[in-house]
Parts: C-alpha cells; structure tokens; sequence
C-alpha cells in the first residue's frame, strides 16, 4: 500500500496535490469534471478586503508552451467570500488554504485576521508575488526587507493557521527572499507565482494582453521552477524544516516528480486544469507508480533525494 | 442575462474525427463523432476542443525511428511553433444521431496555430472535447419569428439554432455576411440566386434544409446584398417586412458587427440575444479570462460578466459595448 500522506507544517494531508491559487476558483467550478475531495489541499483564488473587478480583457494569451494571463485579482471580496464561497468549500472537507491579496498591510492583516475564526481554512497563502497589479503584493515580494515585515505581521494575526508565504520568481536571488520569509516566521513557502512577461501582436506593435505584461505559466516555466525549489530548499528551506509547494508547469506525474526530488512537501497544479481538471488524479497516480516501481512505500525517501553530479 | 436550462453533466470526451472538410478559403467544417451518452446540447453552447490528435498512452508523444526510414526531420522552426497548449472554444454547428453515434459539427477558421491543428486532422484521428459549455439561445411561446444574424466565424451557431428553431416550429430568417464570397463557409443551391437587394431566399442549402430563408451579405459585393449585414436586416426592417412583436434577433460573429445589430435592434424595439466571444483559457468559470462588460445594479453601473458561463448568450440591453 503506497502511503502518499504528506505533513505541511503540521496540517495532514492525504496526498501532496493542489490546485494552484486563481487557476480553481473557488471549487466549485470544476465539479463536474474532478472529484477535488481526492486532492491534499484545496488553494483558493486570492481573496483581498474588498471586490474587485480585475483587468479589462484581453486577460489571457498562449505563448509557446505557456500562457500569460493578467487577471488582476479579480475576486469577490472577504465579505462574499465568507457568506457565499465558504459553505462551499466546506462540503470539499479538504484542508483548505487561502490566497491572500492587498495593496496595503492593513488590507491583508484584515482578510487574515477575519480566516483565522474560519474553521474550514487551514492556512493563508500570502500573496506577495502578483506581477499583474501594480500595488497589489510584487512590491512586497521583491524585497526582502518588506518581505520579512509583511510576514512578520501577517504570522502575528493567523491565529490557528498556518502561514504559506508564496515567493515570485522575479527576483535575482530566491534564496534571499525566502531566507526572509523563513526569518519571519512563514511555516511553509509556495514557489513560484508567475514571471513578468509580454507577448506582442506584430501587426499592431501592441502588446496582447490589456495589461501590457501579464504572468507567464505553463510547461514553459517547469526547468526554472525545478532550479528555484532546488535552490530555496538546499540554501533556505531544508535547514530551518520549513516545507515547500511547488508549482510552475507541472503537467506529467513526472514534472511532479523532479519537484519532490528537488526537495517539495506539497505540489500545486495550475495551468493544467484549464486544459483537463481531471489531471490532478491522474498525476497522483502516476506519482504512487512511481514510489511502487521505486520500491517506496511513502514520500519521505524520496522527498528532496536529488543527488547533484559531482563531475568536472 | 439569458436563462437557459440548467445542464444535466458535462465532462472530458474522445472524440473520433469522421470528417475533416474545406469549406471556403478560411472555413473547415470538422465532423465529430463522440457516444451517444454526450450529454444533451442547445444552440448556442460551445465546447473546448485540444488541437492535437489524442496519444494514446500516457506521457510525451515519442517518434518512432524504427528501422524503416530515416529519423524525423527537425529543420523546420514551425514544428516548434505547432505545439499548443490550451484548448480551443468553438460552438456547436450542429449535432446528429447517425449510426448509434452522435456526431457533434464544428466550423471552425484557420487563425492561428490552434486551428491550423484543427484543420489538419484526418479522419479516424482522435481529438479530446470538453463540454457542453455556456449557456443557449431563447425563445418562449409568443416568439413567432426568430432572425438569425451570423458574420463569418459567428454563422455556424446559427446553423445549429435553425434547426433547434424548426425543431420547435418556430419560423426563421438567415442573415449570413462575410467579407466577400470566398470567405462563405455555406454551400449555396445553384438553382436559387442570392438576392442583390437583400431579398431572403431559399439560396443557402443548410438553412434551406430547416426552412430557413437568407440573405447574403459581402462587404465587396462578390455575393449577395453588397455592404453590412446589418444594413441589409434594417433594410427589410425599415420596409416593414418584419415587426418587432413577437420577434427575436439573434447574432454572433466579430464585435463590431454584433453591436451595429444589437443597437439597431434595440433601436427598433426589437428584442436581441448576442454570442459573446472571447479568448477563454479553461471555459469553465476557472481563469476569469474571458470577461465583458455587462449592465449591473452597483455603484458603478457595470459588472464584468464572464463569456463562458454566465453566457455566451446574453440578452444585447445587458452588454456594455467597448
């Protein structure tokens, strides 16, 4: 009997599967094509103080291999989210963590402060990576020194959740922004939100999104993802036992694979729910043939196992 | 917004190509074979098609180099260019019970590298279908003449509500506009001439096949009624050859052509449903992608409405026009 539990900080989970914050909704949305409750968690879409409308359209373009979408946060507000969105993801009886999103640090300490009296939620994933609205949370993630305010701060008001802190890739250095999160109490990472990218129409010479820039997903970011899990976990994570969701590409068990070796607890899958939300089940079973062909009864043997070559 | 019933099930479907066919310079007309437990369609609803024939065994496609021919030849930067990642939404031309199977129509245009996929499948290939998807067109009992209005792309719905309309007993008009006459994705009857002024007649065999009387429009005058489609409908508007009670306008096809449809419609008091369309990631409410502009009863006045599930029919006085 292949075991595929795995531990986040203190919050069982039955499998490591997730679904990448603003690629699920609120749950409901896929009902008819996967059964979630089969999933480790349930990530929410970013959840900020008050409704939001989001960008003007076009919000999404394919790109090679990926896609960039710039949503803006579009979302119901905390007041919706707690009447209408909640019972909702109660009937998943999943753990459930929630993206948090805001412009200032009191807009994020409130939506917090408000989901730690919510029993359904087992943690907040702080946004602090959204490349898509100018105010909202890159400011923060890029620098280190906000970076360890902000979840300072947040640590403070979660109350019996844990605190997930989700890191941009649009740094120099991941290494710095987590050893800074990791300072300030986070209990788990997420890596990585999407890049900063353009795709530009040549027969307008006008960028493609609305947005000018949007953030760019899909298999086309796996290889770098891969490399920033490695890094955070061997220079960061590892060391302080702080756990790591890692996300970006995956499509294939094996994608999920490289993630667990390179040293993830947790998996988030994104983009491929849009092409086949049924995906999830079948990525974790081609993770528990994995563990059997390996001769593995649970994750932990496996989880951050990489072994660097050592030639030249 | 625009009720429709609520959908029994939807889901992830092999589909089995069973036809693959030009039919204009930019047109193909994809026949689909899927079981016949798909689950139960309307005019109006779309599905999510993946632009690749289907491997069937898990993982990357390999290439086989086996010892019959040379390796595959990589020279080309447009087999790089070919892969594509999401599905593509295309609404449904029709549906058909034939053999013990469903066969689900698809017109779709060659505009990028998803459609050109599309239209190179060959029959017996299979492609992976996502849906019924969005909500349909309607009418009630006191509709007593339904007015189709289709630009390019935007006819083959139009294709599958003349047959839903005649299903229904309901009388309809065609009004299909292209930009000119080789960009016509219908099979016109050679014995029935497309009227110069705009007249609808029995010219177009796939609505003829329901009844369905059209007029034709090209904005060069290759075929038809020469200007806008929607010129030539307020043309027999203004005639008085068709009044408003009773009657529903229904459009889809590129956004300037259904806003010039939809403001003369409301205009005239006449009642008119639009098929929104947008590019939409999931389809599935998930990626809030595919957002327009609709009326809502906040500060602000407007709301935006996402394409995919909450239309792609909506009623046009809900549309905010950009």
């Amino acid at each position: 009997m292949i075991d595929l539990s795995v531990d986040l900080a203190g919050v069982k989970l039955a499998n490591p599967l997730m679904t990448a914050s603003g690629t699920c909704g609120y749950a409901q949305e896929y009902g008819s094509y996967v059964d979630l409750r089969q999933l480790g968690a349930f990530i929410t879409k970013s959840i900020t103080v008050r409704p939001r409308l989001g960008n003007p359209p076009g919000r999404v373009v394919e790109t090679r291999a990926g896609m960039l979408n710039a949503i803006g946060l579009a979302n119901v507000g905390l007041e919706a989210f707690l009447k209408e969105k909640v019972p909702l993801l109660e009937d998943l009886a999943l753990p459930v963590f929630v993206n948090v999103a805001g412009t200032t640090i009191e807009d994020y300490l409130a939506v917090i402060e408000a989901l730690a009296e919510v029993k359904v939620v087992r943690g907040v994933e702080l946004n602090v990576s959204c490349p898509n609205v100018k105010e909202g949370g890159i400011t923060f993630g890029v620098d280190p020194v906000q970076i360890e305010h902000i979840t300072r701060r947040a640590k403070e008001r979660c109350g019996k959740n844990i605190l997930i802190v989700k890191l941009s890739p649009n740094v120099a250095d991941i290494a710095i922004t987590a050893r800074a999160a990791i300072a300030a109490g986070a209990d788990a990472l997420s890596l990585v939100n999407t890049f900063t990218a353009m795709a530009i129409d040549v027969e307008t010479a006008r960028p493609l999104l609305a947005n000018n820039t949007g953030g760019l997903s899909g298999p086309a970011i796996h290889p770098i993802a891969v490399y920033m899990v490695h890094r955070v976990y061997t220079q960061a994570a590892r060391a302080a036992k702080v756990p790591i969701i890692a996300m970006g590409g995956i499509q294939h068990w094996r994608d999920a694979v490289e993630f667990l070796l390179a040293g993830a607890t947790g998996l988030a899958i994104g983009t491929a729910l849009f092409v086949d939300p049924a995906c999830l089940l079948a990525i974790r079973d081609g993770i528990a043939d994995y563990l059997r062909r390996q001769g593995h009864e649970s994750l932990d043997p496996i989880i951050g196992s990489l072994t660097l070559n050592t030639a030249s | 917004m625009v009720k429709s019933e609520p959908q029994p099930s939807r889901g992830v479907f092999a589909a089995r190509v069973r036809s693959n066919r030009r039919l204009c310079d930019e047109h193909y007309l994809l026949r689909l074979e899927v079981g016949t437990d798909f689950p139960l369609t309307q005019a109006g609803q779309f599905v999510q098609v993946q632009c690749a024939p289907v491997n069937g065994a898990e993982g990357p496609i390999v290439h086989e180099w086996g010892e019959k021919g040379p390796p595959p030849q990589f020279q080309s930067p447009e087999l790089v260019e070919s892969q594509v990642l999401l599905r593509r939404p295309f609404s449904l031309a029709g549906r058909e019970e034939i053999g013990g199977r469903t066969v689900l129509d698809i017109i779709h245009r060659v505009v990028g590298r998803g459609s050109a996929r599309l239209a190179a499948l060959a029959e017996g290939q299979t492609v992976s279908l996502l849906g019924p998807l969005g909500n349909a067109f309607t009418w009630d009992a006191d509709t007593k003449l339904a007015v189709l209005v289709g630009g390019g792309v935007g006819l083959p719905p139009m294709l599958y509500l003349a047959e839903r309309l005649h299903q229904a007993g309901k009388p309809a008009l065609a009004y299909a506009g292209v930009t000119s006459a080789n960009l016509l994705p219908l099979s016109l009857d050679a014995a029935v001439p497309a009227s110069k002024a705009g007249w609808p007649s029995l010219c177009v065999r796939e609505f003829a096949r329901w009844g369905v009387q059209t007029t034709i429009s090209t904005d060069d005058g290759s075929l038809g009624y020469t200007g806008r489609i929607s010129q030539a409908l307020f043309d027999w508007i203004d005639q008085g050859r068709i009044v408003a009670a009773g009657t529903i306008v229904y459009t889809c096809g590129p956004e300037r052509m259904m806003r010039a449809v939809a403001e003369g419609c409301l205009a005239r008091g006449f009642a008119c449903q639009v098929a929104m369309e947008r590019k939409m990631a999931c389809g599935m409410g998930a990626c809030q992608s595919c957002v327009c502009k609709t009326r809502a009863q906040n500060p602000l006045g407007w709301q935006y409405s996402l394409v995919c599930t909450d239309g792609t029919v909506f009623d046009a006085r809900q549309i905010l026009w950009e």
